[in-house]
């Protein structure tokens, strides 16, 4: 018996390859694991597919081989494409290993971005789909709950997730050490530059909604400030503009300072000194970096959000080789439960063959000392058991335990107990 | 009277502050919500403890260096945890912290009932009593307020993170809890200077001990702090210096002048 996953993601496989072997959706993935259920050897399946990575996970009970050609197999017909074609980029994880990928996949270590939220959800939708299809059964079930857990308590106990690391995002978590309500700010755009653009449309799913777009040809601001549903403002009012508003993201082709301390120091008397926060991703730079001398003025231009970014991927980084030994624990434990599975039909059958044998001896001394009072064969019948349940006591425990000569116990545990031979 | 409060409180406010010290060293905001539990627990046996000292005695437990500490100590707590309510910032850490050491500081002063001499024994000079150090502990908890805005402040404008600047609130929210505690302090302040001056010179006539003065001082200072902020003048930074300097008027008013000198307000 195994697990077995097959898959690729964005680091093993082109995007073309990922394109053609996507289940787009929930339809195609149900219909995949009603394919992969009706393949004789595989017991459970679950499909795990996004924009970055198809993943099969199966519990067999075939040789390993067989059931990943069947898998690929499955794969080539399902997407109408030859196995020769995506052969090469696939990765494929046996049992201990499956199981380890599957916690790093959960807890977001194995994505573009490490430490992104979404995929922990993309593994919940998956399990679900495969849950309400009944391809999952009492091993993927625990595994996908597991899976679960450990990308909550990796979320819980390292802090993988918790600061920005694209610079947009940085760039909004940075103001939002500044202001308080985002959505009674108001944010000035001045140039058109496309950064700037995706910080807006960050910030704006923040919660502003005040924007005014401002940009040397007055055309190009309208188009901006109707996309943003902001207004649009006349370029040679922009002292006026910067002192109404709160956060400035400037994003201008000009060769020179465009916003100069000066006119900051004079903007900030009419602001009555309220914070002004300035986002300057031109290059060459179009915001004085003298204004972030300023009191209450924050002046950050692209390489202090780059600086930012690189740090939080470094913080990230080091989250994630906390985050690689709690999976290691949560590995380390769903082992020790699949191995205690393997063990109980034997404590059971061991138990019962014990219990079998004192009822039997039981039976042939009530009949042979037929005078004895009942309280004196209850006291018997108490003695038996309890002298079963010492002698059971250490081989239990034995084959509950997880040890490297697990397969060995069980097998002697057969012999020794006859337990072959009746099934025989 | 009632000490078995006192030392149930001090616990719980000894294990909230290590709690609440571990949450700032280790820069994340897992054990607030337990902090929170032992400070209303703490709070709540720290009232009991208060209320059975008041109605034994008969007069407002802040008479005695301990009994002053430790109302002083309970105040502080009481308005971190409205901060925490009102405004949802998780800065309640930093509250007990100063709790638990005004609350240490107390329990090694006697707690015997001090004797108020009976012209005194009034409800005016109880809530003048009451007022003055309720106000001072908003005063406190604004100085906190400050130190925290700095440190937050030069984190964005150097470009520096990865400190407790990761805990803490935007600075607006700690600039706008700042301005509301002296919003609340001032006036509670100098009504409570108003009710002791009446009172004192119904008593004495008008010759002035040093108390008085240094009270006075800092009402001074946060009259000129109330009076910029409001204004709109004074916003931020500055704001937040001046508040640093008053609570360290504040803070030698309350031990240093209470301690050193001989005044009609000398401690029982």
């Amino acid at each position: 018996m195994s697990l077995i996953v097959l898959g690729l993601n964005h680091k093993t496989a082109p995007v073309e390859i990922r394109e053609k072997l996507a289940f787009n959706t929930q339809e195609t993935i149900r219909e995949g694991l009603k394919r992969l259920i009706q393949t004789e050897g595989i017991n459970e399946a679950v499909i795990f597919s996004t924009c970055n990575r198809v993943e099969v996970y199966a519990y067999s009970n075939e040789e390993n081989e067989s059931i990943i050609e069947k898998i690929k197999h499955f794969l080539s017909d399902f997407h109408n494409i030859p196995i020769k074609d995506f052969e090469e980029y696939l990765y494929i994880y046996i049992d201990r290993d499956a199981v380890s990928h599957l916690f790093k996949v959960a807890s977001s270590l194995d994505s573009m971005i490490v430490g992104e939220p979404q995929i922990t959800g993309q593994v919940k939708d998956s399990y679900e789909i495969a849950l309400s299809e009944r391809a999952t059964s009492l091993i993927l079930n625990h595994l996908m709950n597991r899976a679960l857990f450990t990308a909550k308590r990796v979320r819980n106990e390292t802090r993988i997730g918790e600061n920005p690391v694209s610079v947009s995002y940085a760039a909004v978590g940075l103001i939002k050490k500044v202001f308080d309500e985002l959505s009674k700010k108001f944010i000035l755009l001045v140039g058109a530059g496309e950064m700037a653009e995706l910080a807006i449309r960050h910030l704006i799913g923040s919660g502003i909604k005040n924007v005014y777009v401002t940009n040397r040809t007055y055309a190009r601001a309208e188009e901006l400030a109707r996309e943003f549903s902001g207004t649009a403002v006349p370029f040679e009012n922009l002292k006026e503009h910067i002192a109404r508003s709160d956060i400035i993201i400037c994003s201008t082709g000009a060769p020179n300072y465009v916003i100069t301390e000066q006119m900051i120091k004079e903007v900030m008397l009419l602001r009555k000194h309220k914070p002004l926060f300035l986002i300057d991703i031109s290059v060459p730079r179009n915001i004085d970096p003298a204004c972030n001398e300023l009191d209450n003025v924050y002046l950050y231009n692209i390489d202090d959000l780059q600086d930012v970014v690189d740090s939080n991927i470094l913080e990230r980084k080091k989250e994630a080789d906390k985050a690689l030994s709690i999976i290691e624990e949560e590995t380390e434990k769903f082992f020790q439960w699949l191995n205690s599975l393997q063990s109980v039909p034997v404590i059971v059958s061991i138990r019962n063959k014990a219990e079998q044998v004192r009822q039997e001896e039981l039976e042939k001394f009530k009949a042979r000392f037929k005078e004895l009072s009942p309280e004196v064969l209850a006291s018997v019948d108490y003695l038996t058991q309890s002298i079963i349940n010492k002698i059971m006591h250490s081989p239990t425990v034995a084959l509950k335990n997880n040890c490297d000569s697990k397969e060995i116990l069980i097998f002697a545990a057969r012999r020794l107990f006859g337990l072959d031979s009746e099934e025989e | 009277m009632g000490t078995i409060f006192f030392e149930l409180a001090l616990t719980l406010y000894f294990a909230g502050f290590l709690l609440s010290l571990a949450g700032i060293v280790r820069k994340k905001d897992d054990l607030d919500e337990a902090v929170f539990l032992l400070s209303v627990g703490g709070l709540a046996l720290h009232t009991v403890y208060l209320a059975v000292r008041y109605i034994k005695s008969g007069q407002a437990p802040v008479f005695s260096m301990h009994e002053a500490t430790s109302f002083f100590a309970w105040s502080i707590l009481l308005i971190s945890l409205c901060i925490r309510f009102s405004y949802k910032a998780r800065v309640l850490n930093f509250g007990v912290i100063l709790s638990f050491a005004f609350m240490f500081v107390s329990a090694f002063f006697p707690r015997s009932i001090p004797s108020v001499k009976p012209e005194l024994k009034s409800l005016l000079i109880d809530f003048h009593a009451l007022m003055a150090v309720f106000g001072i502990a908003l005063f406190s908890i604004a100085f906190i307020f400050s130190v925290l805005y700095l440190i937050q402040e030069r984190a964005i404008k150097y470009k520096k993170f990865g400190g407790i600047d990761r805990i803490l609130p935007s600075l607006e929210i700690l600039d706008r809890i700042n301005y509301r505690l002296v919003f609340w302090g001032f006036p509670i302040y100098t009504f409570a200077l108003v009710i002791g001056m009446i009172k004192y010179v119904s008593l004495l006539g008008f010759r002035f001990d040093p108390k008085e003065i240094w009270s006075f001082l800092i009402w001074i200072v946060y009259l000129t702090i109330f009076y910029l902020r409001v204004k709109g003048d004074w916003r931020k930074k500055k704001a937040a210096y001046l508040t640093i300097v008053g609570f360290l008027l504040v803070i030698f008013g309350f031990f240093g002048i209470n301690l050193l000198t001989e005044s009609f307000h000398k401690p029982l």
